[in-house]
């Protein structure tokens, strides 16, 4: 399989000012995105869940130069495209982004249609009658009726406008579509409607995925690949199926057993045990920042940061005391 | 009279209930006929997407419509003998925080940002005291009393100086403990925006469940909180149900949290109840087209294995005059009479209701219809 991206121990840190003192000497730091390798294999989806405040939407806005890294490297289709080694139009005309709320990425007085056809102008250069044909083709595909270009976004319903803003993204024909909670604003019968429209784009243009989500079960659908993060930091990766049957990492079991799932005879939510909540990102835990929340942890947990380790092929869990969760 | 709900052991009973909001584009009506029961120490879960009206639902229960532009058209809130829709606002007051307790979806709204957490519980267990004590009209001079939870004396240092009484702080930190937040003699001093989502919520049904209220509502308590928080959350809060032996009426979006903590379930749609039933029979062996749609979406493993089948079409528009059912126009099982009649909520098994032809009328098990 070919990578279609990779990151290499990207970082990001946003620096805190204390006080109003534009001056004041910068002494913290929020670390969002604390050493991160990913990668994702063409024509698949990786969906990184993680809680709010774990990094995840960081991680995709760094991926998609919205955000400068601090340190670390990303690999897009074999080059490396931070600090401008690759024309930054390049990386956005291939790369694109659903974002949560499509109510916000939408301007409301722009027209549905020059929404959609903004980019194919602006990045791909495309002439008039060109981006007309590729407006209605677009409008089709998401399955959308053509009247709809000369709508505004407040005569839309969130279903639709969430369909317009993947059409936004698929116009520019992106070799990835990073998608971050592209349902969560959306209800369960919308929501359906949206993962099935999703799965038949990746079939249809074979995209690859990168999915931000903190629900699970979306995870568990959409994904071939899984990254769990926890405060910054990747916890487990693997394949979806093996980490879903057998999660090893004490927080991704933890995870997954407060999702709830709808068979009354699992009642998986009474019987979690989980103390505590997420850390501060600007003072993190030391050692392992899981430490103070896990059954398993000792000593070494709150001195050393376990590594990513590789515990069965290709699945990486980083825990000291992986040999007991199994 | 259409159905009623098990009379024997139901202790709030909603019959007919018709609310309908006033807006420059007309008339919306979120509520459409519903009845409903909840029974004693039951975990009642009303489920829907956004706009079916359970949070009307809710507001309507604890006597916090917004009126105008709300209105209730018909219909009764039967709450041990009492109907609530024609109590006086001041009337309402003896019930509403007492007897009928609410947590809402956003603790960080719902909590004063200028007070302690620890004056707001004590506040709440003052107002209890007071009742026991005899006060059993709830007027301004009754709060006004109930707001002097500090020793005269104090009363004349700043509000944030003032300090409750030791046996008044001993409870607050009491119902605190109850809901396992931990350093309650810390927290007891911190504002609320000091606190983390979950503990917030936490403070919430601490100070909802002070006043043993015989119906909690809680109104998609955990949609505003992390995946591990939600779960701790409903955990305590299923737990505490037995403990103060209180009913849950519990409004939710999601149809897995609903599955997971609920004893019965009512489904709504557009307006209308289509479907209760015990949790187990409603996930088994849902009845109503709509609720078997619902069910199907939801994505319960990989793509490789299940293929969602989304629900077509959209949600009708509330302003319209529906006649006939208001699922018609996107139920695969659709017959000319379900356009023409609306159909009514019918048992069709034990503890099984549903508002559709499919069964119900068909069957004729008109049970407990004159």
């Amino acid at each position: 399989m070919e990578a279609i991206l990779e990151t290499i121990d990207l970082t990001k840190y946003f620096p805190i000012q204390r006080g109003i003192n534009p001056f004041s000497k910068v002494k913290k730091f929020v670390r969002a995105v604390d050493g991160v390798s990913i990668t994702i294999w063409k024509g698949t989806t990786l969906a990184v869940v993680g809680e709010s405040g774990c990094g995840k939407t960081t991680l995709a806005r760094t991926i998609a130069l919205l955000t400068k890294p601090t340190s670390g490297d990303i690999i897009f289709n074999g080059k490396s495209i931070v600090n401008g080694k690759t024309d930054p139009r390049q990386v956005y005309r291939d790369l694109q982004i659903v974002f949560q709320d499509p109510e916000s990425s939408l301007d409301p007085n722009i027209k549905i249609g020059d929404s959609i056809g903004e980019p194919l102008y602006g990045l791909m250069g495309w002439s008039k009658e060109a981006v007309t044909r590729a407006i209605q083709k677009s409008l089709t595909v998401v399955g959308l009726p053509q009247d709809i270009a000369n709508r505004l976004p407040g005569q839309l319903s969130g279903g639709q406008k969430q369909r317009v803003a993947i059409a936004r993204a698929i116009g520019p024909q992106p070799k990835l579509v990073i998608l971050d909670e592209p349902t969560s604003a959306l209800d369960a019968s919308v929501q359906a409607q949206i993962l099935a429209l999703l799965l038949e784009l990746q079939k249809e243009f074979s995209l690859s995925y990168m999915l931000i989500t903190h629900n699970i079960a979306v995870a568990e659908y959409l994904s071939d690949f899984m990254e769990v993060m926890y405060s910054g930091d990747a916890v487990e990766y693997g394949p979806t199926e093996e980490i879903m049957a057998k999660p090893r990492h004490p927080y991704t079991i933890a995870l997954i057993s407060s999702a709830p799932i709808a068979n009354p005879w699992k009642r998986n939510l009474l019987q979690v045990d989980i103390r505590g909540e997420v850390p501060s990102a600007i003072n993190p835990p030391p050692g392992c920042k899981f430490h103070p929340r896990c059954p398993y942890a000792e000593s070494i947990c709150s001195q050393q940061n376990p590594k990513l380790r590789e515990i069965s092929p290709g699945h990486f869990v980083a825990c000291h005391f992986v040999d007991k969760t199994g | 009279m259409p159905w009623r709900p098990d009379e024997l052991s139901a202790f709030l009973t909603v019959q007919d209930l018709s609310i309908c909001y006033d807006s420059t584009a007309g008339k919306v009506t979120a509520l459409d006929n519903v009845s409903i029961g909840i029974q004693e120490n039951e975990l009642l879960a009303v489920v829907g997407e956004s706009g079916c009206g359970k949070s009307t639902l809710a507001l309507a229960l604890i006597g916090l419509l917004p009126v105008p532009p709300a209105r209730i058209l018909n219909g009764t809130i039967e709450f041990k003998g009492i109907d609530l829709v024609r109590l006086k606002p001041t009337e309402m007051r003896g019930y509403r925080g007492t007897q009928i307790a609410m947590i809402f979806q956003e603790p960080l709204s719902s909590l004063n940002p200028v007070y302690k957490v620890g004056d707001q519980i004590a506040e709440a267990i003052t107002i209890k005291r007071m009742r026991e004590d005899g006060h059993t009209q709830v007027d301004t001079d009754f709060m006004q009393k109930a707001h002097r939870v500090v020793p005269p004396k104090a009363s004349k240092l700043p509000r944030t100086r003032r300090r409750m009484t030791a046996d008044l702080r001993e409870k607050t930190i009491a119902s605190l403990k109850l809901v396992r937040i931990p350093d309650p003699d810390q927290v007891i001093d911190r504002y609320p925006f000091e606190l983390s989502g979950g503990m917030r919520q936490r403070v919430m049904i601490a100070m909802a469940l002070s006043q043993e209220p015989s119906l909690l509502i809680a109104d998609e308590p955990t949609t505003a909180l992390d995946v591990t928080t939600q779960a701790q959350v409903l955990k305590l809060m299923k737990e505490l149900m037995d403990k103060v032996k209180t009913s849950v009426l519990l409004i939710t979006h999601d149809l897995a949290v609903a599955c997971q903590v609920a004893d019965r379930v009512a489904v709504m749609y557009a307006g209308d109840i289509v479907e209760t039933a015990d949790v187990y029979d409603l996930f088994s062996k849902p009845l109503h087209p709509y609720t078997q749609g619902l069910l199907s979406c939801l994505p319960t493993g990989s793509k490789r294995k299940i293929t969602l089948k989304p629900i077509p079409g959209s949600v009708p528009d509330l302003r319209s005059q529906m006649i006939g059912c208001k699922y018609a126009t996107r139920c695969p099982y659709v017959m000319s009479i379900c356009t023409e009649k609306k159909p009514r909520l019918l048992s069709v098994q034990k503890n099984h209701e549903s508002a559709c032809y499919l069964h119900g009328e068909t069957n004729g098990s008109h049970t407990g219809n004159n």
